[in-house]
């Protein structure tokens, strides 16, 4: 594998992704949006990853990735799974509406 | 791999086995208790194959896996957890509304990530072995389906533990771009020589450490802490509370110590300011708590707070308070939500403290384990929780740390006050009122109360006679 030269551009690329994702968690009251911020988050850190990968012409980044692809599959799948018994129990994705413990 | 690699690995083997037997056991039809019984059995078998006369440990399985003594200790605390959990469950899950067949499989998908996260030496292992520990807590948290309290505590843990993984892997990705390799070993090597730490490293093990925080939930990241021990099922809250924990704090420890980052004066600072934060937050969230899950939720926020002190002088001798501390916290905390369980009915979890008003004068030997409970979780004498707090002070005895031992002796007397306020409960004045159904006592109470009963008499055991454990743990660290 031969180096990319402008490794910086990248992790810039990625930093500016995970806090695009941090941003939309923070922000967003709808449930869904919030998962989908948080898999822009992950998906900064692949991005990292193969970067990292790519600079030290090593696999394992790209490794890292494909682990971090299954990893965020299997967490929407839950997550779809609770979003879907949410709305059948409130009838809302608000996180606000749905909030009862506190405390 | 050789055979002496399988040997040894095997209780995380028969764990993996464990959750594939489970499901074939559920198509065969098998009832509740053939399922309990069966896991069980596999969580003593995984417990037998636990020391390996064959393999002298320590035994490298690289690159991923290391099992020490010290990997082998954490992981028996797994499974001693993961067994009475399993136990709990039975009484807790009959003739609730919701099957609690697969539930066997996801506690076994847990303990087996708590225990690679024990073993691990290397990225890619803590990574996994995180993961398949957390997303099989997503599904036991909101596993009650028709409960909007566990339907909510199930989404916020998803939510914050996601975000949370994203922060460690971009930590994670950020060292690696600084070291290029992803072993710890491999890593320490790279930045030994460094006189400082390199930016882009501190940034990333900052970023790391925000992640492992939100698992540890440890103050500023403690905030899903209190909503989900509230929400989840009581066994899946004594799975949080000790499972989860041991786990992480294991693959914590053995990072640390592989990179000697506590020797870097800027690293122990950020410890120590977390473990401060918790303890003092930790303690003071629960003065006003009434109802005894979230009680206990603060709590282990502020227990979680002790043993990072330990990490913070970086010596020996605080590591091995450290582990004495764990092993007396999770036996606390297994006896506290025990008792949780056994006085739960089928419809209501008996979580507020009033429901525990007078126990003691109709239900003596629940009360008088919680009593004891309690006592070693406060760190009154004759407790286990006493013994591992004295260490862990002893440990911080020194010039440059007066401040920590300060803050621990000031939380534990903060601490003394909501602990000893459930004690009074137990004992004080029976309630006019007499609605409360009392429970049915079945073989399976009878099996549980008493299992527990032996947990609280092995607290005081080890307050009274602590030095076969303290010399057990001197055995691993000297390794």
């Amino acid at each position: 594998m031969n180096t990319p030269d402008n490794i910086e551009s990248i992790l810039l690329l990625a930093a500016l992704l995970f806090c695009i994702g941090m941003a939309g968690v923070m922000i967003r009251k709808n449930i869904l949006f919030m998962l989908l911020s948080v898999e822009v988050m992950l998906n900064a850190s692949g991005l990292a990853f193969i970067a990292a990968g790519a600079y030290w012409g090593q696999p394992d980044g790209q490794v890292m990735f494909l682990f971090i692809l299954a990893m965020a599959a299997a967490e929407v799948s839950i997550g779809l799974a609770l979003i879907l018994q949410i709305y059948h129990l409130h009838r809302s994705l608000d996180i606000d509406k749905i909030k009862e413990m506190n405390g | 791999m050789s055979p002496s690699d399988y040997i040894c690995l095997l209780p995380l083997i028969i764990l993996a086995l464990a959750s594939v037997i489970v499901m074939l056991v559920i198509v065969a039809k098998g009832s509740h208790k053939t399922i309990q019984f069966v896991s069980l059995a596999l969580f003593a078998l995984a417990f037998a194959s636990l020391f390996p006369e064959a393999v002298p440990l320590p035994h490298a399985v690289p690159p991923l896996l290391l099992m020490d003594r010290f990997g082998a200790f954490v992981i028996a605390l797994i499974l001693l957890s993961g067994g009475v959990v399993c136990l709990l469950s039975y009484l807790y899950f009959e003739g609730k509304e919701e099957g609690p067949k697969e539930y066997y499989l996801l506690l076994f998908l847990c303990s087996l990530g708590g225990g690679i996260l024990a073993i691990s030496q290397h990225f890619i292992s803590f990574f996994l072995g995180l993961e398949i520990l957390t997303i099989a807590l997503y599904a036991l948290i909101a596993y009650l389906k028709s409960r909007p309290k566990a339907i909510e505590a199930g989404i916020k843990y998803l939510v914050l533990a996601a975000f949370s993984s994203a922060f460690l892997l971009m930590g994670m990705a950020l060292i690696y771009m600084e070291v290029g390799n992803m072993s710890f070993a491999g890593m320490s090597g790279a930045i030994r020589d460094a006189p400082s730490l390199p930016p882009l490293f501190l940034a990333g093990l900052t970023m790391l450490l925000v992640g492992v925080g939100f698992k540890l939930a440890v103050v500023p990241f403690h905030m899903w802490a209190a909503d989900v021990y509230q929400g989840a099922p009581i066994p899946v809250t004594a799975l949080i509370a000790t499972v989860s924990k041991a786990g992480v704090l294991a693959v914590l420890i053995r990072l640390f110590l592989a990179l000697e980052v506590l020797s870097f004066p800027r690293a122990a600072l950020g410890i120590g300011l977390l473990a401060v934060a918790s303890i003092l937050v930790g303690n003071i969230l629960a003065l006003q708590q009434k109802n005894i899950k979230r009680l206990l939720a603060y709590s282990s926020i502020a227990h979680l707070g002790y043993m990072l002190v330990g990490f913070v002088p970086g010596t020996r001798q605080s590591f091995e308070s450290l582990s004495f501390y764990l092993v007396s916290y999770i036996l606390a905390t297994l006896t506290a939500f025990g008792i949780i369980a056994c006085r739960s009915s089928k419809s209501e979890e008996s979580e507020l403290l009033k429901d525990y008003q007078g126990l003691f004068w109709s239900h003596p030997k629940e009360a008088l384990i919680l009593t004891i409970s309690m006592l070693s979780l406060a760190g009154i004498p004759l407790t286990a929780g006493f013994t591992g707090k004295f260490y862990l002070l002893l440990a911080t005895l020194e010039p440059d740390y007066w401040a920590l031992a300060f803050v621990l002796v000031l939380g534990s007397a903060v601490g003394l006050y909501y602990y000893l306020r459930v004690i009074t409960t137990l004992f004080g004045s029976y309630p006019i009122q007499e609605n409360t159904p009392s429970l049915p006592v079945t073989s399976f109470y009878i099996l549980c109360l008493s299992l527990i009963g032996m947990l609280a008499i092995l607290t005081i055991v080890l307050g009274i006679f602590p030095s076969p454990l303290i010399e057990y743990i001197r055995g691993i660290w000297i390794s």
